[in-house]
């Protein structure tokens, strides 16, 4: 067999391998720390002890471990806010500090966070899990959280946290009054009083003199001209600005100084960075009809079905199927028989009196009155003595004089 | 029927190799025959290599590490493969998630990013190397044809360009969809086919879903296979033209030499190779004094190269955050919008050659953008046989002879530095021109 070469490098290169294995282990480490160091591991432990010590170990140790999101599907956001915010649902926290403050019930009522998610209301960057990225406030994320601190950077004149109100009004665009959105509800007003249609389209019509407002939420901040304006340069900013003294930030501009109160120039800058092009599903946009729509004499007729003789059928759910032509009530769907004249046709039907057979129905209405409209006997009594004045007023009706139909 | 028993018997045909695994220690020449044979690694590598071409400081290992990132790139790629989504509506969301919820993903991310700008620089390090070596060149070898993987290697180059191009559309931010839309605009500049061209680049006239899927098949299954495909042409060449060219000029310089002739092997895949082989004179190449064994000294330091490089980009990417910019919009143009930073020394020339005169513009795209790289490339490209010094300068850091070629070839490699110096640091909104101390207009936020 050959003889091996002697060779001058392992000494070094044993040397170098062992280096580069050393240098391999500490970026191992190094990567493996940078994917632990998370703020959120603090907030959860330190959430834990507040629980432990209000509530006991026991309801500290109920709570969930990890990074948690919502997923509010149907607005495709993932909001994994309550990462840190644990105690959202959390009753009991009331008065806190952030991030251990429990959200207010009320207005999850009306928007259950497992539909709406945090980000839809509050902005912020709901993918994000670690603070700065979470609240918006790094670069390159154009949704800051919508927060009293920012309201204060403002110096907002009425209610610091009014900036939120924004993001009401992606759903709430067409309303004109919104509870709980009063500087959106006070520049909505404004756009009214002061005209603003005469010069500016605003949702499809309205003059060409200004440009069309429908989206200008949608401008880009770099579109703005910010030559003029001093202090922050924000699009938000420029919009106050402009409507204080419009001549100040746009030389030759038409638009009148309406003399806008800071606090209404603050409102109506609110209102124009709502206004964007934000794809909503229809089940989320306020007002949107939720039933077929029906024509103005349809409306007439059904009000005075409701409010006339025969009213009661309409309200109980009677005249579904049934008519009841001697009080004016018509059945939309006419699948039973007339109700004018049940009082004899029971009888002729099933052999037995109105009262026996409400007590005791067969066939189709045992089913309806055992599942569908639920009587107490008392609701019975009201039914046969409406159906008795029904047959009053078909007989009134058809002329005939007064059979008396014995119990 | 009783089948046969499965039982593995030895074959018995005699000298079949009946060991599963090669010997690290061969007690005979036969052992170690059988070794190379059934090892991939000393398939790969030849027996004995020279002490010149081990050195750190000819090659800096620029090839090895260039394959160390690719290598790292594909395995950075395939967890990647299961949590991105190739589609413009969940493309950046699901590019937000690797960076904020997967386990390890930011860092996976940033591997990813850092090794494919780092293998754009060390693939452009390497071919600058072999360039400055003269190491195209055919030495005293017989059945040279180094010219051949020179034209492989450039092709590899560009296939490395276009792999990083199609990698930066996928995030589908702002800053993808610009550069792209930059890079893009610069193909149509072509004249008369410019606009079909793009069309074709981008599956359209707007760069939508049709885009991202093409540059997401070219990115992950077309031009990494491509690529893997012509590494293993360039590694079979460098062992079919004898080595580094350096081994070449060694055996010029140090023969004759007294030593005994050593009777050439020929191994395995060299034994399908036309000729007899790099038999760039047996005399000095396996003498022992000028060589040393491919195993352990070559092997441990492709291994130093290699895993040197995966610690660094590991570090790296801990420290240096990948970029998400705003989600792509086609309505929102950034101000700059530029395009990849190899691009833009081409981006810059482009503004430079765009002549305006009055209301007249002469667009300097088709200048800038398609004949300037095109002759670049070409020349590069057919530099082997443009070259005419004697092929005593092959694999010789900076000959005399070469100078002239050398010293052309720096400064063009200079001016492209330049010019992506100025492209990425001195220009700002609107290409204006900014000094490093002078600070740009700040960028308006919305709120």
């Amino acid at each position: 067999m050959e003889k091996r070469t002697s060779s001058p490098y392992p000494r070094v290169d044993r040397l170098l391998l062992a280096i580069v294995g050393v240098v391999l282990v500490i970026g191992t480490g190094l990567f493996m720390w940078s994917d632990r160091a998370h703020d959120w591991r603090f907030y959860q432990s330190e959430f834990r002890q507040l629980v432990a010590e209000k509530f006991g170990d026991d309801k500290a140790a109920e709570l969930p471990e990890g990074v948690r999101q919502i997923w509010a599907a149907e607005l495709s956001r993932a909001d994994r806010c309550i990462t840190c915010h644990q105690a959202i649902s959390y009753k009991g926290f009331e008065q806190a500090e952030q991030p251990y403050r429990t959200h207010p019930v009320e207005p999850l009522k009306l928007h259950a966070v497992e539909d709406y998610g945090c980000t839809s209301c509050h902005g912020g960057q709901g993918w994000a899990i670690d603070t700065a990225a979470a609240h918006g406030e790094v670069a390159h994320w154009e949704e800051p959280l919508l927060s009293r601190t920012l309201g204060e950077e403002y110096t907002l004149a009425g209610n610091k946290n009014a900036l939120m109100q924004m993001n009401c009004n992606t759903c709430h665009r067409y309303d004109r009054e919104t509870k709980g959105a009063e500087a959106i509800n006070l520049a909505k007003r404004l756009i009214n009083e002061k005209g603003c249609r005469a010069c500016h389209v605003v949702n499809g019509f309205g003059g060409t003199i200004g440009p069309d407002l429908t989206n200008v939420g949608e401008k880009a901040p770099e579109q703005y001209d910010m030559s003029r304006l001093s202090g922050q340069r924000t699009a938000f900013a420029w919009h106050m600005a402009h409507f204080k003294d419009p001549r100040a930030l746009t030389e030759g501009t038409v638009m009148p100084n309406f003399n806008f109160s800071t606090e209404q120039a603050q409102a109506l800058s609110m209102l124009m960075l709502s206004w964007r092009r934000q794809e909503v599903p229809a089940l989320f946009v306020s007002g949107t009809p939720r039933t077929d729509p029906r024509s103005a004499e349809e409306l007439k007729v059904e009000e005075a079905m409701k409010t006339g003789p025969g009213g009661w059928f309409v309200q109980t759910g009677c005249f579904v199927c049934h008519s009841i032509s001697a009080l004016g009530v018509r059945s939309p769907a006419q699948i039973g028989p007339d109700l004018s004249n049940a009082v004899e046709d029971v009888q002729s039907r099933f052999g037995v009196t109105i009262d026996t057979f409400l007590a005791n129905p067969t066939g189709t209405m045992s089913v309806v009155l055992s599942r569908q409209i639920i009587l107490t006997p008392e609701q019975k009594q009201v039914a046969i003595q409406k159906l008795r004045e029904a047959f009053a007023e078909y007989q009134r009706q058809r002329g005939t004089p007064g059979t008396v139909i014995s119990k | 029927m009783r089948l046969p028993p499965l039982i593995r018997t030895k074959p018995e045909a005699p000298n079949v190799h009946a060991a599963p695994l090669w010997s690290l220690r061969p007690q005979s020449d036969r052992e170690a025959g059988d070794a190379v044979v059934s090892n991939f690694m000393l398939h790969w590598f030849p027996a004995k290599i020279s002490k010149a071409s081990m050195a750190w400081n000819y090659s800096f290992w620029l090839g090895t590490i260039s394959a160390a990132l690719f290598f790292l790139l594909i395995l950075s790629g395939l967890p990647l493969l299961f949590l991105y989504v190739p589609s413009v509506e969940r493309a950046y969301q699901s590019v937000k998630d690797i960076e904020f919820v997967i386990t390890f993903g930011s860092w996976i991310r940033a591997v990813h990013r850092i090794s494919a700008h780092l293998m754009v620089i060390v693939v452009a390090l390497h071919l600058m190397r072999v360039f400055l070596t003269g190491a195209y060149k055919n030495g005293v070898g017989r059945g040279q044809q180094r010219e051949i993987n020179w034209v492989i290697g450039v092709v590899m180059f560009l296939t490395t360009l276009f792999l990083s191009f199609t990698g930066y559309l996928l995030p589908w931010d702002q800053l993808a969809f610009w550069a792209v839309t930059v890079g893009t605009n610069i193909a149509s500049s072509i004249p008369a086919i410019g606009p079909e061209v793009r069309e074709l680049l981008i599956g359209g006239r707007n760069i939508d879903q049709p885009t991202l899927i093409r540059f997401y098949v070219l990115h992950v299954v077309f031009l990494p296979g491509l690529l893997g495909v012509l590494f293993a042409y360039h590694m079979w060449r460098v062992r079919k033209d004898g080595g580094l060219a350096r081994a070449d000029a060694q055996t010029v310089v140090e023969s004759p030499r007294t030593t005994d002739v050593v009777p050439t092997k020929t191994y395995t895949l060299l034994g399908v190779a036309r000729g007899t082989s790099p038999s760039v004179t047996a005399r000095t190449l396996e003498a022992p004094n000028t060589t040393v064994n491919a195993v352990p000294d070559l092997t441990r330091r492709a291994l130093i190269a290699t895993l040197g490089t995966i610690a660094v980009v590991s570090i790296m990417s801990v420290f240096i955050a990948s970029p998400l910019e705003e989600p792509a919009n086609a309505l929102i143009t950034p101000n700059p919008a530029k395009a990849p930073w190899y691009f833009l020394w081409l981006q810059e020339i482009v503004t430079d050659t765009t002549i305006r005169i009055g209301s007249f513009t002469l667009n300097g795209a088709f200048v800038g953008g398609v004949i300037l790289p095109g002759v670049l490339v070409g020349l590069m490209t057919f530099w082997p046989w443009l070259d005419r010094s004697s092929h005593l300068t092959a694999g010789v850091w900076m000959p005399r002879e070469r100078r002239r070629q050398n010293i052309v070839f720096l400064l063009l490699i200079l001016a492209v530095l330049i010019l992506t110096f100025i492209g990425m640091v001195l220009r700002g909104p609107y290409w204006n021109f900014y000094w490093p101390w002078e600070a740009w207009p700040d960028i308006p936020g919305r709120i």
